[in-house]
């Protein structure tokens, strides 16, 4: 028998091997480090940086939903947003009557019902009129909430928790109670996405994003497991959105616009499409690139040395943001196509061996 | 009955305008199969050119109009070769995102100079009013939509029928590996195709400069309104881009005249239908008809 | 090198007590992105009269430090700056930004405590829940409207009338109130419209209101799409037939820059006094746009002057809590000293018309809008220029609430 803690590789033999969770103890060890650490984590940090902790963890919810959409089976949503407002706006409207955690199972499955009708197109067509009908329903969202009534017109509509099981939620606790809600469900639906992806649905999503016509041949019907991706992307997007409601107290429009939709795009393809790591680390990514950034100009505005070399009439701080965020995205994807996870494959392979080179 | 006429003229200059902006994104989607998500960032950019040459700079204003399309024609092609070029062979999803990716830099750019913020009125060089017949009005602002429309297309339907850079570019489109084999440059073909669109979306972008005041936003936003227009002409067909692009201001236009009223009925107040028909039109086609109007259809078995 | 360290230090500590104590004040709003026409010049109204309070001394013995932060018009980065300020910084007075992202903020708001300037004015945010902490420097974009229907009032009984608001909860929130004023003025709301940037053609539109009967065109919108309505209006002939008034974002100089002669004979609601006039606020800003070197545009701009009210108001209020309580200034204190901001304790920097009782700026606990008297204006001949006395709507305190 081998020593598991001593594996270096992969030692799969056997089909249900191959069908495991985690390929080896180790990796099981460093799992349970990681959430240890990330329970730990908000006890070091302030109230502002939980709440960019809470950003990340909703947004990589969200970027795990179009993982699947876009990552597994291949079609592009820039709708994903719109999912999230879905969800959201039925969190807003059940939350006076439901407690939170019928509330969020509900928008996830609202987001998903939402999602199938928006994928009935792809038992027609392929990938880029996909991706048109997914701004379709971006944009269309959009209007309807802006002329309902019922929604607020999109104006703020209160979503608040101040009590639960007894203890009160209050400024002081808000970022921290939200951000351990949203990190369990982030790990069930990591679970979820590791157990459905490893088995026969996520197989067949890859054959059909591979290859449809072959997938077709084989017994697989590409246009219903593409509805299946579609709504399942959107049950992701549907949770997220309905923690983000939680934890900005409100629901508001704006939220849910086209701009964020090409955002969580961008965080799934900078994380590297397909993969967990790549769905967490995106967002990551994304979010302090966007903080780092926005100091950097301040910095610049207000240093004089900079301002007196910059010609007139050219706003260098106020382009940085705009331009890094397109050209990480174009960088990416001409020299790291598979995105942050492949760098963080190479670090874990480095150390597998470590102290040996090979 | 006037009204009707008349909302039909305004919905058709509006349109052309979209027409314009389509047909490059046709173009190249026709060659290259690329979704170019940074249209409106290239109709912005037309329209700030035009407007610095004749404001900052003092050249007349169609010498400056003519300028600015070649520069954005020029911005186009380096945008091909800088960025699209690396992309060939790659995943669709990969392209579409260098393009939303490049859409992004192209904001940034635009934050670099005065037009990021803020409004902007390109000089008047047309008479003020506009025609007058039978009680139809029509702008010379509008007039001039149709007229870039008219003379793009022509030249448009010349160019692919005639010269041979525009066979080159239809047989690219056809088959590209074969086109290859027979000594065609593919990449000469992608980057004139990306000219031409960065053409089209300035000459867009300085008439709606005259037609109504220059924002960054608003300029961009138009971009999206493309997206209709093409499905429901057929992604790849050059005239489609024309009649999508009529077909979706005309629609516009009467949803604003007839179906506002009609909204508030039904529970969606404050009308501004106008926003939402080119989408619902644009997922109706996805159901029905997805290859549009025009467009080839592909026929897949198997 | 250590020594040296430690030495910096103390000479750093020493002039940092020789100058007084810092008291932090924080702005985010949107300098680049979606309204950075507006969010630009506001933010350089606080900018700049933040550093012409310290020069002054306004506030004695303390250093005013203005915290002003670009969120892109994105709520997630106004609510992290917020946030990040409340933790570190500790804002005595907080001048906020966009409608969408104070009313999110509105609770949170409410919860710390944190007295609150918006540039929004939103009837919403001064409403209950969650409003107490809540201030509009001018009146409120339905006061603004409510006050548009009275002026069209005095003009013409039982008039016909239609809305045309901007797709979004800033262009929306006037409907409600002009229905119920419009019903108690015996005018007709014809139809609400929603009508955003990149309209190319409004023939449609006012073709269909003109059909309609509709003779006045009130607007709550940015001043682009306004101009875009006013140009095809004068082509199509209508503007003789339809008058076409809106409230204060739609106004400005940006509006004659675009829409030209077809701007002549638009009303605007404005609470501010324009550049044309003698006032000591415009004054200040004229001064001081020439001192910190701002363009023309800025200059300009009512946003700019707008930006300044807002952070003339939140120093005063700092300068009298710290005169109030001992030379405390904080969140409860320049509460205090704002809900005290009346009667003979009103506020007078003379950047809006005073009400008829002589009061600029006043609050109470229940009051939270500042400068209640506003004026109508009108294009003339490519400027604005007042055609009103200063006044105050008094249907909208009848109708404000259902």
């Amino acid at each position: 028998m081998r020593n598991p803690w001593a594996q270096t590789g992969n030692y799969r033999t056997s089909y249900e091997q191959d069908t495991t969770i985690f390929a080896n103890y180790r990796e099981i060890v460093s799992v349970v480090l990681l959430l240890v650490a990330l329970c730990l984590l908000p006890l070091f940090l302030e109230r502002s940086q939980v709440l960019v902790l809470n950003f990340i963890l909703i947004y990589a919810i969200a970027v795990l939903g179009l993982n699947i959409t876009t990552g597994y089976a291949g079609l592009i949503s820039v709708g994903q947003a719109a999912f999230m407002g879905v969800g959201a706006y039925t969190v807003a409207l059940a939350a006076p009557s439901l407690p939170f955690w019928l509330t969020i199972p509900l928008g996830g499955f609202v987001a998903a019902i939402a999602g199938f009708i928006v994928g009935i197109p792809s038992l027609r067509v392929k990938h880029l009129y996909l991706a048109l009908a997914t701004l379709a329903f971006q944009e269309i969202f959009v209007w309807v909430v802006g002329r309902s009534p019922a929604l607020a017109q999109g104006a703020a509509i209160p979503v608040e928790m101040r009590n639960f099981l007894g203890l009160e939620i209050s400024f002081r606790n808000h970022n921290y109670f939200w951000y351990y809600i949203i990190l369990f469900v982030l790990v069930l639906m990591v679970i979820a996405w590791r157990n459905l992806l490893r088995g026969k649905y996520g197989r067949a999503l890859i054959a059909v994003r591979d290859n449809d016509r072959a997938a077709d041949a084989m017994g697989m019907d590409p246009g219903r497991t593409k509805l299946f991706a579609f709504a399942l992307g959107a049950f992701y997007g549907g949770v997220a959105g309905g923690l983000l409601a939680y934890m900005q107290r409100a629901v508001v429009v704006e939220e849910f616009t086209l701009a964020r939709s090409v955002t969580l795009l961008a965080m799934a393809i900078v994380g590297g499409l397909g993969t967990v790591v790549g769905s967490l680390l995106g967002p990551a990514f994304m979010k302090f690139l966007q903080i780092y950034v926005e100091r950097l100009s301040e910095w610049m505005k207000a240093n004089p040395f900079i301002q007196s070399i910059t010609p007139a009439g050219v706003d260098v701080a106020s382009a940085l943001l705009p331009l890094s965020f397109g050209l990480v995205i174009v960088l990416f994807l001409v020299f790291e196509p598979r995105g942050l996870y492949n760098w963080w494959r190479l670090l874990r392979s480095y150390f597998r061996t470590w102290p040996f080179k090979y | 009955m006037i009204d009707f006429i008349q909302n039909l003229i305004s919905g058709i200059a509006v349109g052309c305008i979209y027409a314009l902006a389509a047909l490059g994104f046709v173009l190249v989607y026709k060659s290259s199969r690329v979704i170019n998500f940074s249209n409106g960032q290239f109709i912005a950019i037309g329209a700030f050119a035009a407007y610095a040459l004749t404001v900052w700079v003092g050249l007349p204003v169609l010498l400056a109009a003519l300028l600015a399309m070649l520069l954005t024609a020029g911005l186009g092609f380096l945008v091909e070769r800088v960025f699209l070029r690396r992309m060939v062979g790659q995943p669709i999803i990969s392209v579409i995102m260098v393009t939303i990716g490049l859409a992004s830099v192209l904001d940034g750019l635009m934050y670099l100079t005065p037009f990021g913020s803020g409004n902007f009125t390109f000089p008047q060089f047309l008479p003020p009013g506009g025609l007058e017949l039978a009680g139809i009005n029509i702008s010379y602002p509008q007039l001039m939509a149709i007229g870039f429309t008219m003379v793009f297309l022509l030249l448009f339907g010349w160019f692919f029928q005639r010269s041979v850079l525009g066979i080159a570019m239809r047989a690219v489109a056809d088959d590209q590996m074969a086109s290859m084999s027979l000594g065609v440059s593919v990449r000469r073909v992608f980057g004139l195709a990306w000219a031409v669109a960065g053409l089209t979306a300035a000459a867009a972008g300085i008439v709606v400069g005259t037609v109504s005041g220059l924002n960054q936003d608003g300029l961009i936003a138009i971009g999206l309104a493309v997206f209709p227009a093409v499905i429901l002409g057929g992604l790849d067909s050059v005239p489609g881009a024309v009649v999508g692009g009529i077909v979706i201001g005309v629609l516009q236009s009467f949803s604003t005249a007839y179906l506002d009223g009609v909204l508030g009925q039904i529970g969606l107040v404050g009308g501004g239908s106008q926003y939402a028909v080119p989408f619902v039109v644009l997922l109706v086609m996805l159901w029905f008809k997805p290859h549009g109007l025009f467009g080839t259809e592909e026929i897949e078995r198997v | 090198m250590k020594r040296g360290f430690v030495l910096a230090m103390m000479v750093a500590l020493g002039l940092a007590l020789a100058q007084g104590r810092t008291v932090n004040l924080l702005w985010s709003g949107a300098i680049t992105g979606p309204t950075s026409d507006v969010g630009g010049p506001y933010a350089a109204g606080i900018e700049d009269y933040c550093k012409y309070a310290n020069e002054q001394k306004l506030i004695p013995n303390v250093t005013l430090n203005c915290i002003v932060r670009d969120d892109q018009y994105q709520n997630p980065n106004t609510q992290r700056i917020l946030e990040e300020a409340l933790d570190r910084a500790k804002p005595a007075i907080y001048l906020g930004y966009s409608t969408g992202a104070m009313l999110q903020l509105k609770p949170l708001i409410n919860e710390v405590r944190l007295p609150t300037i918006p540039a929004s004015a939103h009837i919403g945010l001064i409403e209950p829940p969650h409003n107490q902490y809540m201030f509009l420097p001018v009146s409120s974009y339905s006061e603004q409207f409510v006050a548009l229907l009275e002026y069209i009032n005095r003009t013409k009984k039982n008039a016909r009338v239609a809305l045309v608001v901007n797709p979004s909860p800033f262009g929306r929130a006037v409907v409600d109130v002009s229905r119920r004023a419009a019903a108690r003025l015996g005018q007709t709301i014809v139809d609400v419209r929603e009508v955003g940037g990149g309209n190319l053609d409004n023939t449609a539109l006012l073709r269909a209101l003109d059909a309609a009967g509709v003779e006045f065109i009130l607007h709550q919108n940015v001043a682009g799409p306004v101009a875009n309505i006013l140009k095809d209006a004068k082509r199509l002939g209508l503007d003789k037939k339809i008058k076409q008034l809106g409230a204060i974002y739609t106004g400005g100089s940006d509006l004659i820059r675009l829409a030209g002669d077809a701007a002549e004979g638009y009303l605007w609601a404005s609470s501010y006094y324009t550049l044309d006039e003698n006032a000591p606020g415009i004054n200040l800003q004229k001064q001081l746009a020439q001192k910190y070197n701002r363009s023309a545009d800025i200059l300009n701009s009512t946003n700019y002057t707008a930006g300044m009210l807002a952070a003339a108001i939140a120093v005063e209020a700092m300068k009298r809590a710290a005169q109030r309580f001992n030379g405390r200034i904080d969140n409860a204190t320049v509460y205090q000293a704002l809900i005290g901001m009346n009667g003979p304790n009103a506020f007078k920097p003379g950047f809006a018309v005073s009400t008829k009782a002589g009061i600029e700026i006043d609050f109470t606990r229940t009051e939270q809008t500042g400068a209640e008297g506003l004026r109508i204006l009108e294009v003339k001949g490519g400027k604005f220029v007042p055609v009103t006395e200063p006044f105050t709507s008094t249907l909208f305190r009848q109708v404000r609430n259902p």
